[in-house]
């Protein structure tokens, strides 16, 4: 399971955070020079969750309909914002600024 | 050469598409049928609307907020991943493909494009 | 003709929107700022619900999803509801959300 101080040190890391099935924030490590607080983190836990079931309905019916597998079950979600992205999976995620973001050590992270 | 092609060429890449953000437009490339990206096209684009309203909510909390205005998002399953930047979107295999290749090329590339549409 | 909306038992804001999302008329105990986010929140929120009847219909292959009328998100004090381009904030444990929903339905043909 991944753990927040290892995500922390993914190169350029703003902040790692655990959230509930529910998407509610559990625990978070924010840098220090980064803006976002536990209230923002929550609230993002809460987008990425929305996000990861609305996929997961998407991955259904695609996969019904076009007679594939791959995609479900959705095991992360990721934001790209206009500055940073949010990568989650599981109940795990990492803010990372875009231009130095590795979404793939990320992702390897997250499933670590 | 467009982004669809460039795209395409890019190991682990099934599929590319570009839709419009209003109405039923779109082109593609890859391992899609025309239904099937008709599909992925009403999909991704109601997505993307989905996760610009999310930002600016995420934006209307804070002056400071990175994620607002959104330019894309990413979705993973088992074996495949889709990605969205403005209104391209791309197929993967997760297993050949690189996920950084795919994102950097969307970002550079679709870095201007506006986003009223949404 | 939406304010008569705030006589309904349990309805405490309603609103107007534009197709753009802009606010046309708002009525209740919410500021006019308040109001004007509650209607940019009915409009993005009427677009997604579309678009996620619109993979419903495509997924099912059954057509009675589309156009979608309207929507409730209900909490566990406070509802709001929407139908066309009126949506309106309501206090669950006073309203009948049938009766809201028939409201707003005729005042959504004016």
């Amino acid at each position: 399971m991944a753990d927040l101080d290892r995500l922390m040190n993914l190169p350029y890391a703003l902040a790692a955070f655990q959230f509930s099935d529910r998407g509610e924030l559990m625990s978070s490590r924010i840098a220090d020079d980064c803006p976002l607080d536990d209230k923002a983190l929550d609230l993002l836990c809460h987008m990425c969750v929305a996000n990861t079931a609305i996929a997961t309905m998407q991955a259904r019916g695609w996969e019904r309909i076009t007679a594939t597998e791959g995609f479900y079950p959705i095991d992360g979600f990721t934001i790209v914002g206009f500055e940073w992205s949010a990568v989650t999976s599981g109940n795990f995620g990492v803010v990372l600024p875009n231009d130095q973001a590795d979404y793939q050590a990320a992702y390897d992270a997250l499933a670590d | 050469m467009t982004i669809l092609t460039e795209l395409a060429g890019l190991p682990g890449v099934m599929a590319v598409g570009e839709y419009s953000y209003r109405g039923d437009r779109f082109s593609h490339k890859g391992q899609l049928d025309d239904e099937q990206a008709r599909m992925a096209s009403i999909m991704c684009r109601a997505t993307t609307m989905s996760v610009h309203m999310q930002s600016e909510i995420l934006g209307s909390f804070s002056t400071d907020c990175g994620f607002n205005p959104a330019r894309g998002w990413i979705v993973t399953g088992p074996r495949f991943a889709v990605c969205v930047v403005a209104n391209v979107f791309c197929f993967l295999d997760k297993t050949a493909a690189s996920l950084n290749d795919v994102l950097g090329i969307m970002r550079t590339q679709l870095d201007g494009a506006p986003s009223e549409l949404v | 003709m939406i304010k008569r909306l705030l006589i309904v038992d349990g309805v405490n804001v309603v609103c107007k929107f534009r197709d753009d999302g802009a606010l046309v008329e708002g009525y209740g105990v919410l500021t006019e700022a308040e109001m004007g986010h509650l209607a940019k929140f009915a409009h993005d929120y009427k677009r997604i619900v579309q678009g996620n009847a619109d993979q419903l219909s495509m997924f099912t292959q059954l057509r009675g999803w589309t156009p979608p009328a309207g929507w409730v998100v209900r909490g566990q004090s406070t509802a709001a509801c929407s139908v066309g381009n009126l949506v309106c904030v309501v206090d669950v444990r006073l309203a009948s959300l049938t009766e809201v929903m028939r409201e707003l339905t005729e005042l959504s043909h004016w």
